[in-house]
């Protein structure tokens, strides 16, 4: 059986690099017809497969619309799952998956969706970026017996925090997870999340093990909150600034002839990223979103052959621009320096 | 695990009325008259959380138990189907019906006719079937009630809104009993209660019949199409309802489809109603014709017909691969829509040059088709007005947008092509309200 997933998962690779998607779903159902566990399939092959397309990305191999493509087969690959696993009918209650505004990733949100319905939960999957008024308005109708909310953008830890406040009013547990937690309970306890899980094999027991009513949340006070949200109003205007005023950004203005998608694009993703990430350690008090985004682009910036300099520069231009926001200009002062560091030493 | 240490273990007061050893020091009282103010509060916010009946009813077990009861159960009357509803018991998600509301002579019949609230003392020794049976007229939760002896059961009349609704039954085991205070503390809360569930059953009896009717006027889950792959994405200007004036339907089958896109004047539920008669007279006129633009005709008659100041506008595309899978014919028409863009493998876009008139203006419209082909790795790409005409900070996202995004996307699918403009326009729109948006690709493949 080893065998058999192992050379399922090196076949299901080579399907996702080649945007074969009749492959990628014969693998899936292959596997899953020779009595592979369907959470096995979500977790250890589509799941798995997909980190690999995240960090191709991450190190220039592929461009955003090749990783949109990969992603795309996944996608089948995971409905696949989802039509085997539907034939079995839904025992237990039912769970509202869903991502936050601004989360686009909708794949991880159907594996766990698809894997809770493997373990008999009837689920309502909602898709990317879902506005809040839609949330609220399942949540009245469906009257679920839990949320689960998939977040793997920092910027999308707000919207996420707001999800948990429609939930929670209702007295419904949510249990949250995506990369954007990082890598423990921390992040999700700030945000008063019911629960955090680790991976879609942990949500489904996780699920299980919630409480049939938990209080509202309280609301977020204090002045870390605030400055998020008066950032968020003003994210447009940093943004920007920061994006004419970088080095990286400069270069490209003066290069037409750099191919699309090389770091033009990264340029914009980057800038984006610092500043969610300051949102996020503002509205979670995990500093680590700073010192792993600084990481992040480090490595980004260092695989496209850039200068690594320029990261602690656009470090120095953040601080500069949060003149109005002492937390997040003193958080962005001590811990951005760390994460390039810690890249550096890598 | 827990939210803000609040789900943790915290130090809680015991239980209302659950000291029975000697007078009560002036302290205890106070504790205990807060305690009560506090539960009478709480049970107002906490309710007032959700519209749900199910998450409401609930809420209420989470709020009483064990403050103010060992055990607790709700039984809801339904006057017009003539049945019970009874929830909870040691399992706050238990639920079952019983048909026939008992009769007045007893227990929660009484309960539900007078509209009193009643006090019970069950002993240990004795056999009070009597008392229990018509209070709790289910065998199975009597059994639980039974086993918590010598008990107090208190039948709580839930009242809103001048109707008796149900009956709130509390039992408290030990000989805890219920003090005169604590009777008046739960029946405040019943009150409060009443209130709760009735307006979430009324929004249950309403949200039933729309989401009937909703469920119906959805977008289609696109159905699978062997050598063709498709994607569609539909944003409605009420977020919420998800139904709206766009629209998209698949037809046909056996290497030979119908792709429609359309859109009707107007959003909202009105333009959803017309959604759903435009979508059905295209499916009819499919079944007799399957030329886009016979369809096209057929439904201008119809919808002009109706004599209504209704009009729609619709892309048909007639998709037939060829026999190698890899390419295909695409036979177009439009009525008053914006033509589709077709993004080929190598990154160039076109725009098909086709045009014709809005449906249901005018009486025998003609219409004419275009003919063009996808060759391996061409993707089709259909949208409404709400793409282009999508309103940010920055003015209108523009056709000029679209194409310049499009192209890094080609050969990529379907699904990648729809995902990628999606988030575009979203993003741009920075939280702004937008009109409906429907977008719906196809290439050769599965």
């Amino acid at each position: 059986m080893r065998d058999k997933m192992l050379d399922a998962v090196g076949r299901f690779d080579g399907a996702l690099a080649s945007v074969e998607v009749e492959t990628a779903v014969s693998v899936v159902e292959g596997l899953l017809a020779a009595g592979v566990d369907p959470v096995d399939v979500l977790v250890d092959v589509i799941a798995s497969a997909q980190r690999t397309v995240g960090e191709r990305w991450q190190r220039g191999e592929w461009t955003v619309a090749e990783e949109h493509a990969a992603t795309a087969v996944s996608v089948s690959a995971t409905e696949a799952v989802a039509r085997w696993v539907r034939r079995t009918p839904a025992t237990r209650g039912r769970v509202v998956v869903a991502c936050a505004e601004r989360e686009w990733h909708a794949l991880p949100a159907m594996i766990v969706g698809t894997a809770l319905r493997a373990a008999g939960w009837d689920i309502t999957l909602l898709g990317a970026s879902t506005p809040p008024t839609k949330l609220g308005q399942y949540l009245h109708d469906l009257g679920p017996d839990a949320v689960a909310v998939s977040c793997s953008v920092l910027g999308a830890l707000g919207t996420t925090r707001r999800f948990i406040e429609a939930s929670t009013a209702a007295g419904i547990p949510v249990v949250v997870g995506g990369s954007a937690f990082g890598r423990d309970a921390a992040r999700a306890e700030a945000l008063g999340a019911t629960a955090w899980a680790p991976g879609a094999r942990e949500a489904v027991d996780i699920v299980a093990a919630l409480p049939t009513v938990v209080p509202a949340v309280p609301p977020m006070a204090g002045r870390a909150a605030g400055e998020q949200a008066a950032l968020e109003l003003a994210h447009h205007r940093i943004v920007t600034g920061l994006r004419e005023r970088w080095s990286l950004a400069a270069q490209i203005v003066t290069t037409e002839a750099l191919p699309l998608d090389s770091v033009d694009a990264i340029a914009v993703d980057v800038v984006n990223q610092a500043v969610h990430a300051v949102w996020a350690a503002l509205i979670t008090d995990d500093p680590r979103a700073l010192t792993e985004t600084a990481g992040w682009v480090g490595s980004l910036l260092d695989a496209r052959d850039v200068n690594p300099e320029l990261v602690l520069e656009l470090g120095r231009l953040l601080a500069a621009d949060l003149r109005d926001f002492p937390i997040a200009r003193d958080l962005v002062a001590r811990h951005w320096g760390d994460g390039v560091l810690a890249a550096g030493a890598r | 695990m827990s939210g803000n240490g609040r789900t943790g273990v915290q130090a809680q007061p015991p239980p209302l009325g659950a000291e029975t050893e000697g007078t009560p020091t002036e302290q205890q009282l106070l504790a205990r008259a807060r305690q009560r103010a506090d539960l009478a509060g709480e049970v107002t916010t906490q309710l007032a959380g959700s519209l749900n009946l199910r998450r409401t009813v609930l809420r209420l077990f989470a709020l009483v138990k064990p403050e103010l009861a060992d055990w607790a159960m709700l039984v809801m009357a339904d006057r017009r189907t003539d049945r019970l509803a009874l929830h909870g018991g040691h399992e706050p998600t238990f639920v079952t019906h019983i048909d026939g509301i008992p009769a007045e002579e007893l227990g929660v019949g009484r309960v539900l006719r007078s509209g009193r609230s009643e006090l019970l003392h069950v002993a240990l020794a004795e056999d009070f079937a009597d008392g229990l049976d018509s209070m709790i007229p289910h065998d199975g939760l009597r059994a639980e009630a039974t086993a918590l002896r010598p008990a107090d059961v208190l039948g709580l009349a839930l009242t809103a809104r001048g109707v008796t609704v149900g009956v709130l039954v509390l039992v408290r085991g030990a000989g805890r009993g219920f003090p005169e205070e604590d009777v008046a503390l739960a029946e405040q809360v019943a009150g409060r209660a009443a209130m709760a569930l009735d307006s979430a059953r009324l929004y249950e009896d309403r949200s039933r019949v729309a989401s009937v009717l909703q469920a119906s006027l959805r977008p289609p889950a696109l159905p699978r199409t062997p050598g063709l792959r498709l994607s569609a994405r539909f944003r409605a200007a009420a977020e919420h309802l998800d139904i709206g004036g766009d629209f998209y339907d698949v037809h046909g089958g056996d290497g030979d489809w119908l792709l429609v896109l359309g859109d009707v004047c107007g959003k909202g539920v009105e333009a959803a109603v017309l959604t759903g008669r435009a979508r059905q007279s295209i499916r009819t006129a499919f079944h007799f014709d399957r030329r886009p633009a016979r369809v096209l005709a057929a439904v201008n008659s119809v919808l002009y017909e109706e004599d209504s100041d209704r009009f729609v506008t619709v892309v048909c595309a007639r998709v037939r691969p060829d026999p190698d899978g890899r390419s295909a014919e695409v036979t177009l028409a439009v009525a008053g829509h914006p033509a589709p863009l077709v993004l080929h493998a190598d990154g160039t876009l076109t725009q098909v040059e086709v045009a014709g008139m809005v449906a249901g203006v005018l009486p025998d419209v003609g219409y004419r088709e275009t003919t063009t082909r996808l060759g391996p790795g061409d993707a089709l790409v259909m949208f409404t007005d709400g793409i282009y005409e999508a309103r940010g900070p920055e003015g209108f996202y523009g056709m000029d947008r679209l194409r310049g995004l499009l192209p890094a996307y080609a050969g990529a699918g379907p699904e990648a092509v729809c995902e990628a403009v999606e988030q575009d326009v979203v993003e741009y729109l920075r939280g702004r309200a937008h009109d409906d948006m429907a977008l719906f690709a196809v290439a050769c493949g599965r």
